[in-house]
């Protein structure tokens, strides 16, 4: 079966294809609003951030370079969007509450550890680090981004995609290490 | 502790290349150089195994987080709903063409707009030389304009297809209005087209055109044209 590629959706798009906005949105929705639930932490809002996405690109479809993936393309207006969110929810001083309501989302890793299930505490650990570290072991681990497409959607130089995503490795070493889980590393 | 991989430049550099070996997001030279190092190094074949389980486990946690609800897709639809029609580049500015045109040239780099200035220039001198070239000829006598004949011998539409017509019904559709393209298609997908010699009035051209425009399956746009 032919599969049409996301450059020629793109493409019917900008003439003003809604069918093809309707394929192209099925094909990434799902991917699109895991990254972004992941920063936002509230399946409404993701909701809302993922429209909005594909609302940008219904507008911008005329102006898309191939230089980049589509894909890479909609996770970079979809972070632009999610950190928009988290800054005005930050400024409106809300992040307080909503980080002191982490722990209730998630085990704790060491009762975690004590159910003996070392990918439940990993898993645990993974939701207690930073935004900034949680997208990039996301976007590498995950949505199988190199360092080029990671630079692109962060807006960051590629070496500092490489520094970036080793620190975020390191602190869930630590924070596991923290938990009772030592992987001989860090 | 100290980390002995980082501590050495060498190993550092592979190491942080290790996520992407374990992605497949990675050169061949670089892979080919981390599976060297792998073979020599437990320590960082160590780091990769770390890596591997992590990257299994944040796939099994994102999996986990399901999907978006049809909501996501009725908000998007009803966005849409609601956008007025996309129409080409310059209808859409604001303002008309001179709008249009400020926004262009402001979008443009210094360097190509210089040499575009550059380039006008030249036409101009050309300009100027060809039509100096005319008087001159005409000896001061009678007046000769450089531009083309005032009465045109045929007559013609400027239209474009729906991206829907089959080339089947574009011949016919010639065919049925003894219709020939003499120009196009342009860049932004017109075509010139000639409907008949210059016995047409332009009513007869005006109502050609809007016979043209009512078979809506094969033209998106017509309008009569000089």
């Amino acid at each position: 079966m032919h599969t049409e590629s996301d450059d020629d959706l793109v493409k019917r798009i900008a003439s003003g294809d809604r069918l093809a906005m309707k394929v192209l949105f099925s094909r990434h929705q799902v991917r699109v609003y895991r990254f972004v639930l992941r920063l936002v932490r509230d399946e409404t809002l993701a909701e809302d951030v993922i429209s909005d996405v594909f609302m940008d690109l219904w507008r911008q479809a005329d102006r898309f370079e191939a230089r980049a993936s589509v894909a890479t393309w909609l996770l970079a207006i979809a972070r632009n969007k999610a950190w928009s969110l988290l800054r005005k929810r930050r400024e409106a001083g809300l992040d307080d509450d909503y980080a002191e309501s982490i722990p209730d989302d998630a085990d704790d890793p060491e009762i975690v550890l004590q159910k003996q299930d070392k990918g439940l505490a990993i898993r645990s650990c993974l939701e207690r680090l930073t935004p900034e570290h949680r997208e990039v072991i996301d976007l590498v681990y995950y949505h199988e981004t190199s360092v080029e497409e990671v630079a692109r959607i962060v807006g960051i130089p590629e070496n500092t995609v490489k520094t970036r995503l080793f620190h975020a490795r390191k602190k869930l070493g630590e924070i596991l290490k923290a938990a009772g889980v030592d992987r001989g590393w860090p | 502790m100290t980390d002995a991989i980082a501590t050495d430049p060498r190993r550092a550099e592979l190491e942080e290349l290790l996520p992407f070996y374990a992605n497949g997001r990675i050169s061949s030279a670089d892979k080919a150089r981390i599976e060297q190092a792998l073979a020599a190094d437990p320590e960082l074949g160590l780091r990769l195994e770390i890596i591997r389980e992590d990257m299994a486990e944040t796939a099994l946690l994102n999996e986990s987080l399901g999907a978006p609800s049809p909501r996501a897709l009725d908000r998007l639809m009803a966005g849409i709903e609601a956008e007025p029609r996309q129409a080409p580049l310059m209808v859409r500015a604001k303002g008309g063409m001179v709008a249009w045109l400020g926004q262009w040239l402001a979008a443009q780099p210094p360097r190509r707009l210089a040499y575009a200035g550059a380039a006008a220039l030249a036409i101009m001198v050309v300009q100027g030389a060809v039509l100096t070239g005319l008087a001159v000829r005409g000896g001061g006598g009678a007046f000769d304009t450089a531009s083309a004949p005032t009465q045109a011998s045929e007559r013609y539409v400027l239209l474009s297809f729906a991206p829907e017509a089959k080339a089947s019904e574009i011949a016919a559709f010639f065919r049925r209005y003894e219709a020939s393209v003499v120009d196009g298609p342009r860049a932004n997908g017109f075509f010139k087209v000639r409907v008949g010699d210059a016995k047409l009035s332009t009513a007869q051209v005006d109502a050609i055109a809007a016979r043209m425009k009512a078979e809506a399956g094969i033209v998106s746009f017509v309008a009569p044209a000089p």
